[in-house]
């Protein structure tokens, strides 16, 4: 006799915002009668924070102290101790998704579900049915995801900025040494730094003057996750991901359009907690023919807006 | 030959004498069908079979056309395009054009370098250098790389590709993509298709690129319509839409959408922009299950997102997919897209001369000319979408393009492509314009040659061009394209632009221009014959577009053109090119201006010169025919010398064509005919005289002895109608002469055929004629032809048991029998026959008697043989007909006669029952003759019936 347990959501795309009801049903599948020791449905959400091996030396002291934060944590009976009858048995289930009432200092809240390199927020249902004493114990679990509501609309804060070799920082670029640089003006423009998730990512580029061929413009987005608490923290950038808009030497003086679309979940609006933080910047990188790099910063806003 | 001994009895023929005034009572045969009326069978079923047989017939046809390896690969996929949805049913028809403009592609843009494709869904190539370098030892290595060859992640580069493996591994992907997506591994139908539009950034082998393209967006388009139908057969079911405007986002199913947007977030991650904008143009109408106000926004992105592409014949073609897929989702409305990328590319349009694209067509030993070749399909696209819409106002838009095209540098491209875009009428209205401009830029233009060539085209289509601007517009378009260095691209823009003057100027005007064609052709330094095609080509459309052909050979220039060509080939066949060309469009029955004549005179020389012992004989017989048309064209009137005076000397320039001298030989009879005007008073003039002259010594001359036999008899007829006995007498003699050496079988269109049906019908007319023949009364011989005839049947031991023997005697036997009668059955007018030259004489009569009864002896021996072979049914017939013959036109008073009569309808009733037809007919005939004589036989038949 084989069970079969899963958990199936009515919301195709698992997405809930802070007070709404997840609503579903758990699925059981029994080739036979099954006689079990109560169903219980179990609601969980976390943050996972995880310190990157360069820091660890530093850490080692301390790192027991991160520990997952725990956001949500609600539990309930869904059928009492029984019977399930042959064949497939749905159990219609509601659980309110709701922050925690009694706050404790540093509870941030129901955060958005985030998927990063050391920060992970993520949000499960488990169904675990109880069985007799020598059965084993029935699992199943399901992710879904959680979304700030949509606020109104922030002003735009659009930015400009004109490369140069002038305005290039000797170090920031990896062969700072390069005896000439190139002679180059490149003017970019981000429509806003205040960023819906929901919307692309826009802008523009030119090139104005570029004295040796491009080989291709990128647009990189970067996380920056900070955790640690008051006795130290760590600080990593790494790439979520990076989109080419500029394919070869493109033509002088034109405006190329920047266009990203922000990935779902391995963005989240920008974050600030005791324990950790959580935020994104832009880079726009020129690659010369050479492969000889030029990168200009802009610190981005993400929100969760119309 | 006439062995009366072997007979055991002998009988005398003696022929029948008809009263003159005697009613002839043919007994007639009783027939249910016309005998002159051809068969036709009628089919019930004849929709069905008919079809089945043309279906049949077509498959058979179609089988033999080659197909080029890149067609086919077209073929097979406009059959699975029709399947799917189509967006608008009127307006115009992008998809149509898409199809026929992209199999133009695939035939034009063709390479023989080698290819490289990258993939890592494809069997077999090297790998890669795209791969992570480690530090592990050799061994390790080798097991590594082997397993690796089962991962699907390990891309491989396939080089030395050939154009045509290069189109196979493509198919080979198009299949993967859709065997991938029906085993549900869908992330692989999106990794193939990001790899191929990854191939579009290779522009290695720059002049294949756009049949690349062609092939590459084959395979989006499938992806594209994969996850199209799956969304669809998500939020429809298997009922589907038939219409994508019907596609609302609020009837789609939640499900969908996700999955929609799922591939929406897939398609926006990838890293490189050209398969980022590709797979996003591919999936461009799964918007429409989200919302439909995304897909303009969208649209107008993509094309300024292009800009990014810094190669730009990549970008164009890039732009060119992008308008497609628009015009499939948006049908008309894509106009303004096509007009937004148009400009973008003409913003753009100077990166097409950048020096970096220099280098690379360079090192591709490309030439300017047909590196910017690889934009015209593009830009022809975008301007075809542009100019759709016919509400638009062209003319405006025309203007403010040329405009572009003075104001920018290296302007030829988009001059080219406007060109041949716009409708005649609007390039018409601008033609001065246009051609100051190229005028302008005449020494550094590089596609010269295709710009003047479509905008000749589009002036030839001109009805009607005011004359004072056309004289200009042809000066200012000879400045042009005399100075042009290339004799091949002169004579391609000289084709049309002949055309228009042909149509629009006076023939003066004309004949200027083909005297400054041979001044070039002459100048250029380098011989005609290498352009014989392209001059063919001109040749060919001025005689097309001329309003009189006559006037061509008028002019004084035109013939040394058409002699431009010198090697024999190119000669030969520009004379077939001119003379049938000549003979499609000449409308009226006769030439006879002088000029005309010796010029054709001159091109059917060469045509007939050409021949040898190696031309095929298809060729010869084309050339005979074209000869033929022109002898039987060219007519002097009423001047008859003149007319045989050309018949003499066009056989003397046409002697190797056999077909040739039999046109001539009925032509000459038919003068000699048109001479007398059928009143032969003249009795034999001169002309007359000539014409059977020239008969008799023409026919010889030819190689095959039916058609001789046959015009010795036509000629001899034609002689003998004009009164020209001897001339007759030499013919027939000839004839005469040549029966022996006709061979069983003659050859004809590679078959064996019988002669003897041929032989019969023609000895049978020649039999006819020998009636009314008078005889030559120098020699001491009676009945003198037809005794030669008679001797030489003897002579030749013809097989005795043969149809044609018999039949021939039989026939003989007729005329024998006619020949005794005081008065003929016909006569020609001027003709005086034997009846009235011997006046029944006794030993004339005696004469035809002895060969009558020589002949029924012979043919009573023929029935004997046909009865010891066992020829039961040839027998039966040969009988009856001998038994007609007596009953008919023998004298039944006579014993000899009667007896003949009974014993051979005795033998055919002994060989068949009496109820056949004929036998039947035969003896109702007999019993409704009235005459005693007949009545005696009949009694005696019926004795013997009885006995």
């Amino acid at each position: 006799m084989s069970t079969n347990l899963s958990i199936n959501l009515k919301r195709v795309s698992k997405v809930y915002n802070e007070g709404e009801t997840i609503a579903g049903v758990v699925v059981v599948e029994s080739t036979g009668d099954l006689r079990h020791e109560g169903l219980t449905l179990a609601m969980e959400g976390f943050v996972n924070l995880q310190l990157s091996t360069k820091n660890v030396g530093i850490f080692e002291a301390f790192s027991n102290s991160i520990k997952p934060i725990n956001l949500i944590n609600t539990s309930m009976e869904l059928v009492p101790p029984g019977k399930i009858p042959v064949g497939i048995t749905e159990i219609p289930f509601e659980v309110p998704l709701r922050a925690r009432q009694a706050v404790s200092p540093g509870y941030p809240g129901l955060l958005e579900t985030y998927h990063g390199v050391f920060v992970n927020v993520m949000y499960v249902l488990k169904c675990n049915m109880k069985r007799s004493f020598l059965n084993k114990p029935v699992n199943a679990s399901c992710q879904f995801f959680v979304q700030h509501k949509q606020q109104e609309p922030a002003p735009l804060k659009p930015v400009r900025c004109e490369i140069t070799p002038s305005t290039i920082r000797a170090s920031s670029t990896s062969s700072g040494g390069r005896a000439t640089m190139p002679q180059f003006q490149i003017y970019a423009e981000i429509d806003t730094t205040v960023c819906p998730l929901d919307k692309p990512l826009t802008g523009k580029i030119r090139v104005d003057e570029c004295s040796v061929p491009i080989k291709s413009i990128e647009l990189q987005l970067v996380r920056v996750e900070t955790c640690g608490c008051a006795e130290g923290y760590s600080r990593d950038a790494t790439e979520i991901q990076n989109i080419q808009i500029g394919d070869g030497d493109v033509r002088r003086g034109r405006d190329v359009p920047l266009y990203m679309v922000l990935p779902r979940l391995f963005t989240c609006p920008t974050t600030t907690t005791v324990n950790f933080k959580i935020e994104f910047e832009l880079n726009i990188a020129v690659i010369f023919e050479d492969d000889y790099l030029v990168t200009e910063n802009f610190p981005i806003l993400l929100l969760r807006s119309r | 030959m006439l062995a009366p001994q072997i007979m055991p009895v002998y009988y005398e023929w003696s022929s029948l004498k008809k009263q003159g005034c005697r009613k002839q009572e043919c007994p007639r045969f009783e027939l249910s069908s016309h005998p002159l009326k051809s068969n036709v069978t009628t089919m019930n079923d004849t929709t069905s079979t008919s079809k089945k047989i043309i279906e049949s017939l077509n498959k058979w046809s179609s089988a033999f056309v080659e197909v080029d390896p890149l067609l086919r690969f077209e073929q097979l996929n406009t059959e699975d395009e029709i399947s799917h949805i189509e967006v608008t049913n009127k307006g115009p028809n992008y998809s149509k054009t898409w199809s026929s403009k992209r199999s133009r592609i695939l035939s034009k843009y063709t390479t023989g370098e080698k290819l490289t494709i990258i993939s890592s869904f494809l069997p077999g190539g090297e790998k890669t250098l795209i791969r992570q370098v480690s530090n592990l030892n050799e061994k390790v290595k080798h097991r590594l790389e082997q397993l690796d060859d089962f991962d699907e992640s390990s891309v491989r580069k396939t080089m030395g590709l050939s154009q045509q493996e290069f189109v196979v591994k493509i198919n080979m992907l198009n299949e993967e993509i859709k065997k991938a997506w029906d085993t549900e591994q869908r992330v692989k139908a999106f990794k193939i298709g990001i790899q191929c539009s990854k191939l579009l950034s290779d522009v290695n082998v720059m002049q294949f690129y756009p049949s690349k393209f062609v092939l590459i967006t084959d395979i989006l388009d499938t992806f594209g319509n994969l996850v199209f139908d799956r969304l669809k057969f998500k939020s429809y079911g298997t009922v589907g839409v038939n219409n994508l405007q019907d596609i609302d986002p609020a009837d789609v199913s939640e499900l969908a959408k996700e999955t929609c947007q799922n591939w929406l977030f897939k398609m926006a991650s990838i890293r490189e922009l050209l398969p980022r904008l590709y797979m996003e143009m591919s999936l461009l109408k799964c918007y429409l299950f989200i919302s439909k106000n995304e897909i303009k926004p969208a649209l107008v992105r993509l094309t300024k997102m292009i800009r990014g592409i810094g190669n730009p014949l990549v970008a164009a073609y890039l732009r060119v997919y992008l308008c497609h897929v628009a015009s499939k989702i948006l049908g008309k409305e894509s106009e303004e897209i096509y007009y937004n990328n148009l400009k973008e590319f003409l913003c753009d349009y100077q990166q097409i001369f950048h020096q970096m694209m220099k280098k690379k067509y360079e090192g591709q030993l490309l030439t300017l000319d047909k590196y910017l070749n690889l934009y015209v399909p593009a830009v022809d696209w975008l301007l075809y979408g542009t100019l759709i819409d016919s509400s638009k106002c062209k003319d405006t838009l025309l203007e403010e393009l040329l405009r572009q095209c003075e104001e920018i540098e290296n302007n030829e491209l988009l001059l080219c492509c406007v060109v041949s875009a716009f409708d005649s009428l609007s390039i018409i209205k601008k033609s001065l314009y246009i051609l100051e401009m190229i005028e302008k830029d005449t020494d550094k233009m590089v596609l010269l040659n295709e710009i003047l060539t479509s905008f000749g085209e589009h002036l030839s289509t001109a009805e009607n061009y005011r004359h004072q601007s056309a004289e200009t517009l042809i000066q200012t378009f000879w400045k042009v394209a005399s100075n042009m260095k290339s004799a091949f691209h002169f004579l391609q823009v000289l084709e049309p632009w002949l055309q228009f003057a042909c149509t629009h100027l006076s023939t003066q005007h004309v004949n200027i221009i083909l005297r400054g064609t041979i001044r070039y052709m002459i100048k250029c330094g380098r011989p005609a014959d290498e352009f014989s095609a392209n001059f063919q080509f001109v040749v060919k459309r001025m005689l097309k577009s001329i309003p009189d052909v006559e006037e061509l050979f008028l002019m004084d220039a035109f013939m040394p053109l058409v002699e431009l060509v010198q090697t024999p080939n190119a000669r030969t066949m520009m004379a077939k090119t001119v003379l049938s060309m000549f003979f499609s469009r000449y409308s009226s029955d006769c030439i006879e201006d002088p000029i005309i004549i010796s010029s054709l005179m001159r091109l059917c020389t060469i045509l007939h010169d050409s021949i040898s012992a190696v031309t095929v004989e298809d060729e010869s017989k084309l050339f005979a025919d074209l000869i033929n048309k022109y002898i039987q064209a060219v007519s002097y009137q009423d001047d008859f010398e003149q007319q045989l005076n050309f018949y003499v000397e066009s056989r003397s320039a046409f002697i190797k064509l056999d077909a040739v001298l039999v046109t001539l030989v009925h032509a000459v009879n038919a003068l000699s005919v048109r001479d007398t005007g059928g009143a032969g008073a003249s009795a034999g003039g001169w002309l007359q005289r000539a014409c059977a002259a020239y008969c008799f010594i023409t026919v010889p001359s030819l190689h095959c002895a039916l058609t001789k036999l046959h015009l010795y008899l036509l000629s001899g007829q034609v002689a003998l109608l004009n009164n020209c006995i001897g001339q007759a007498e030499a013919n027939f003699k000839a004839l005469i002469g040549l029966i022996p050496d006709i061979p069983d079988y003659v050859l004809e269109d590679g078959q064996k055929k019988p002669t003897h049906i041929k032989v019969a019908g023609i000895l049978s007319d020649f039999l006819s004629t020998l009636l009314i023949l008078p005889d030559n009364l120098d020699s001491n011989c009676k009945v003198y032809i037809l005794s030669g005839l008679i001797k030489t049947i003897e002579r030749i031991h013809w097989k005795k048991t043969e149809p044609l023997y018999y039949s021939t005697l039989l026939r003989i036997l007729d005329l024998l029998s006619e020949l005794m009668q005081e008065k003929y059955a016909y006569h020609l007018d001027c003709v005086l026959s034997n009846d009235v030259l011997y006046g029944s004489e006794s030993e004339f009569v005696s004469v035809i008697e002895n060969y009558a009864t020589n002949i029924c002896q012979e043919l009573l021996v023929v029935l004997k043989m046909l009865g010891d072979v066992k020829e039961t049914k040839k027998q039966y017939n040969l009988a009856l007909e001998l038994f007609w013959r007596v009953i008919r036109r023998g004298d039944l008073h006579q014993g000899p006669m009667l007896s003949l009569g009974a014993n051979l309808w005795m033998l055919s009733q002994k060989l068949q029952d009496s109820n056949n037809k004929l036998a039947r007919t035969m003896l109702l005939s007999l019993e409704n003759d009235n005459r005693p004589a007949s009545k005696r036989l009949l009694q005696k038949l019926e004795e013997n019936s009885k006995s």
